[in-house]
């Protein structure tokens, strides 16, 4: 398993204990190559695709469920219908009752849980090794036949009102909002959550409507990993579960339109706050993209990690902030490139300057040969630190087909990010990073930080809600 | 023990240990006294570095609340060797993480590498202990950049004000359990260089600290790094550890937080703990797994389904600031549940009570102590597949306890819980009369906290 083939310690093993020099960085060898454990891939005839993983390190086992059923299939008057979906499957099927599956799955050392995002439905979860037949068969049928119980759902509604509620007192979250409404249009990305009327409309007949729609095999993709039985007798544990399930039509998935970025600042008024949260995102690309590479280290020199040039400047040197970072959430349709940080309210103007100044050197300024290396060296790290446990394996591996891409996207993965070169950099930050048609989302106390703003053009404010 | 939709600065883990699963151990002592554990695992080319010091929050003297925490920021400005910023470079720049943070009990620093590159965060974590660079210009950015943390993680959001100032007093009667971990503003501002020089001299020394590698290392050649790297460190005066007794007698108490950031009202609900590792801590833990431990918890099934009032819940023993691997006595073992505003406060007292009650009147079946047992196994099992929690849980369990050991027998003391056990656990420590009750009230109006500059 995921053995490494360079000879670790080369440089150690020479080394007296009277022969350091402390004054410099010891010399190490490059990063390990390292080969991704193979997959086993097949489709069963229902068309559901099976990717197994053979992971001997832990008597586990760890399982991915997903299908392209994600809040970008809600019915536009109901947002959140995805969502329910996923976390009522769990709560109840045709033979067994929550509490049934609940302490069955604690029993043999398990959970399951559905969830969803903006393109995917995803049931996760994992077991004591020896009892890989009994998840499977929880899997099939919280899948198969949930019976999504009127109190279950009347239970969940209630409870995400709460939530929403809460979620609605986080400015992250509100930043968020606006930014997707913003950079997202009239896409259904634009909608992070859903609202007390939406989840209102929701009841057993929409979600059984939405799960016999969407959850079909010929939709679906199931990751099974860890210690498993042996290969022959896995397929046909898999065959047993779900190899009757039928078929199903798929109706066209919401055309991937989306509005040319533009320069925008808006407010979002939120009375009292002691500090102001700064978002700036610009519409960016998905993995399939050939630009992906380059954004995505491109991302990671302005603000990922902490020798990042946000985190060095804007926290380090500044002193504005304690987070100062970058993101690209990249999805199957598109993507947001978006950096983020949180001042006082008295810094307001230099901080948002400072964050932009970031952005235009990005585009304007060269990248040294030593900060391409290093951050190119720590996303091929970071990589390899995903492949650690058995979760982080199945989420790289669900997430490869839930975005459509190869198989080889993770293989080749850190050759790529290897390969990409400073012109690319500039020209992916021209396109992708530049703040002239970026949104400049800003949370906070308006009575204390729009003027200050006004000076980056014209703000629009609006109530925090 | 379901984690909530708010973040705390330092969430606890969870319970301990390993079953079939064994990690192998190599412990042994520098001569300046450093205490230094290796674990060999070759299955993924990666290596974690962990450095633990034995002290923490309930360290601090009076006027320097927030100190530990101000300290640990100072830990990653530059050394006798290596600039400022480089710390984070240097590890980035070979493809790793590094972090650090501040407990009530220890500080502790980890970085996480490519396993060729242990030499890099030996180099590194080595010569911070040494000679670290302590100067106002640093000291002067970090109080800037930790009241700016204080003000994203604390008193911008819902609930944490209340959980990192109020909890503690009203958990605590002694001062150095009491006080706020993040600490004040004005208290942040006091602090002097000349603080920061005195508390590296006294706690960051070699014979306060354990290291932990655990990763794809060959132990021959790790011990000569270590050796080379550590070895001649000279080691300080054992630092005293300030007397944390609490009175015996505890009085139930009770106190409502108003919150400015707060939607949805919650209820911190707390007793003091046992000694760690006594019988009754691992009883305890296992209750805790029985009354709120995953979907078929008793907190699940009969309050969040059942009696539908409650809508999300955490708890251990140490919450909020520790877990049980790294409970400390005096301490507690609170709750904090968020509830529909149909309910009052009090009615959720009553509700998370009446749980307990039944454990402390009928006892518990073995069929359920059993899937409980199973289910704490297994979460231990999948916490143990990184690199780095065990190599915390090493550092941790070997200060705490003087023994990296407990990691490979811990579990067998909790699968060896009796329902006998568990119900006198529930009898003697989760008792009203012994328990403190912190209601958080959303008050849209409320003063939001002001600064003290």
């Amino acid at each position: 398993m995921l053995k490494t083939t360079l000879a670790v310690f080369a440089a150690a093993a020479a080394l007296g204990a009277q022969a350091i020099d402390r004054t410099k960085a010891p010399a190490t060898p490059p990063i390990p190559d390292y080969k991704l454990p193979a997959t086993f891939e097949t489709k069963l005839p229902n068309g559901l695709t099976v990717v197994l993983l053979e992971d001997n390190r832990f008597p586990l086992v760890t399982v991915r469920l997903g299908f392209l059923a994600g809040a970008k299939f809600d019915p536009k008057e109901t947002p959140g219908l995805s969502e329910t979906t996923a976390a009522l499957l769990t709560q109840g099927t045709g033979t067994r009752t929550a509490r049934q599956i609940a302490e069955e799955l604690a029993s043999i050392g398990g959970a399951l849980n559905g969830g969803a995002g903006p393109d995917s439905i995803t049931i996760s979860g994992s077991a004591l090794a020896e009892h890989a037949p009994k998840l499977l068969e929880i899997l099939a049928d919280v899948t198969r036949n949930p019976a999504f119980p009127e109190e279950e759902v009347k239970l969940r509604i209630a409870n995400r009102n709460q939530e929403l509620q809460a979620q609605r007192s986080e400015p992250a979250f509100l930043a968020e909002e606006k930014l997707a409404s913003v950079v997202f249009g009239s896409h259904p990305y634009s909608r992070i959550a859903p609202t007390p009327e939406s989840l209102a409309r929701i009841d057993r007949k929409a979600l059984a409507g939405f799960h016999a729609t969407w959850l079909v095999p010929n939709n679906g993709y199931l990751v099974l990993l860890g210690k498993l039985p042996p290969r022959a007798e896995t397929l046909r544990l898999i065959n047993e579960r779900f190899g009757s399930w039928k078929q199903g039509q798929l109706p066209p998935a919401p055309k991937p339109e989306f509005p040319a970025p533009s320069k925008v600042i808006a407010l979002v008024d939120r009375p009292g706050s002691v500090q102001a949260d700064i978002h700036v995102g610009r519409l960016a690309v998905t993995r399939a993209n050939p630009d992906y590479f380059p954004l995505m280290v491109a991302n990671n020199i302005l603000g990922g990690g902490a020798s990042s040039r946000m985190f060095s400047n804007i926290r380090e040197k500044q002193g504005f902030a304690y987070d100062a970072h970058s993101e690209l959430d990249a999805r199957r349709e598109a993507g947001i490139a978006k950096a983020v940080t949180q001042v006082r309210n008295e810094v307001i103007e230099p901080a948002t300057r400072a964050v932009l100044d970031e952005l235009n050197g990005m585009i304007k300024g060269t990248v040294a040969p030593a900060e391409l290396t290093r951050t190119k060296n720590f996303i091929s790290g970071i990589y390899l630190l995903r492949l650690e446990s058995q979760d982080g394996l199945a989420q790289q591996l669900i997430t490869t087909k839930l975005m459509g891409l190869p198989n080889s996207f993770l293989e080749q993965y850190t050759a790529r990010v290897r390969a990409v070169q400073p012109e690319q950099i500039q020209n992916v930050a021209g396109r992708y990073l530049n703040p002239e048609n970026a949104a400049v989302v800003v949370v906070g106390d308006a009575s204390k930080i729009a003027k200050p703003l006004e000076k980056f053009g014209k703000v629009e404010v609006t109530k925090a809600q | 023990m379901k984690a909530l939709a708010i973040p705390l600065l330092l969430a606890g883990s969870l319970l301990s240990h390993g079953a079939e699963v064994t990690i192998p151990i190599e412990k042994y002592k520098l001569d300046n006294g450093m205490r230094v554990i290796l674990s060999r695992d070759s299955s993924v080319p990666v290596v974690a570095v962990y450095v633990i010091y034995g002290v923490g929050a309930r360290s601090e003297q009076k006027g320097r609340t927030g100190f530990a925490h101000l300290f640990e920021h100072m830990m990653f400005q530059g050394s006798a060797n290596v600039p400022k910023g480089a710390h984070f470079s240097e590890v980035e720049s070979n493809g790793g993480v590094l972090n650090g943070s501040t407990h009530p009990d220890f500080t502790d620093y980890f970085q996480i590498l490519p396993a060729n590159k242990l030499a890099t965060a030996l180099w590194l974590e080595s010569d911070r202990m040494r000679a670290l660079n302590i100067t106002k210009e640093n000291l002067d950015n970090q109080k800037e950049a930790v009241k700016q943390e204080r003000r994203l993680s604390f008193d911008n959001r819902p609930y944490a004000t209340a959980i990192v100032d109020r909890w503690p007093l009203l958990a605590f009667r002694n001062w150095q359990s009491s006080h706020s971990l993040i600490g004040s503003y004005e208290d942040l501002e006091a602090a002097s260089v000349e603080d920061v020089a005195k508390f590296f001299k006294t706690y960051y020394a070699p014979n306060n600290a354990v290291l932990s590698i655990v990763g794809d290392i060959q132990i021959p050649e790790a011990k000569k790094l270590v050796a080379a790297y550590f070895g001649d460190i000279a080691p300080q005066p054992q630092p005293k550890h300030p007397d944390m007794t609490e009175p015996a007698e505890f009085t139930p108490r009770t106190e409502v937080h108003k919150d400015a950031h707060a939607r949805v009202p919650g209820v911190v609900i707390g007793y003091p703990g046992p000694v760690r590792r006594s019988t009754d801590y691992y009883a305890l833990n296992i209750l805790d797994a029985l009354l709120t431990g995953g979907e078929s918890s008793r907190f699940q099934q009969n309050l969040v389904k059942g009696k539908q009032s409650i809508i999300q819940y955490e708890s251990n023993l140490g919450w909020p600031f520790a877990g049980p691997s790294d409970y400390k006595d005096p301490g507690m073992y609170a709750m904090f549940l968020l509830y529909k505003p149909n309910f009052s406060g009090k009615q959720i007292v009553e509700q998370a009570q009446e749980e307990i009650a039944r454990v402390q009147k009928e006892g518990v079946d073995a069929k359920e102590l059993e899937r409980v047992k199973t289910f704490v196994r297994a979460f231990r099992i999948r916490e143990l597949q990184g690199a780095m929690a065990r190599a915390r849980l090493l550092g941790q369990y070997e200060l705490f306890d003087g023994s990296a050991e407990w990691l490979n027998k811990e579990m067998d003391r909790y699968m060896a819980v009796t329902p006998a056990e568990v119900q006198a656990a529930a009898k003697k420590y989760l008792v009203p009369e012994r328990r403190a009750v912190l209601e958080i009230v959303p008050a849209p109006k409320a003063q939001a906290p002001t600064e003290g500059r």
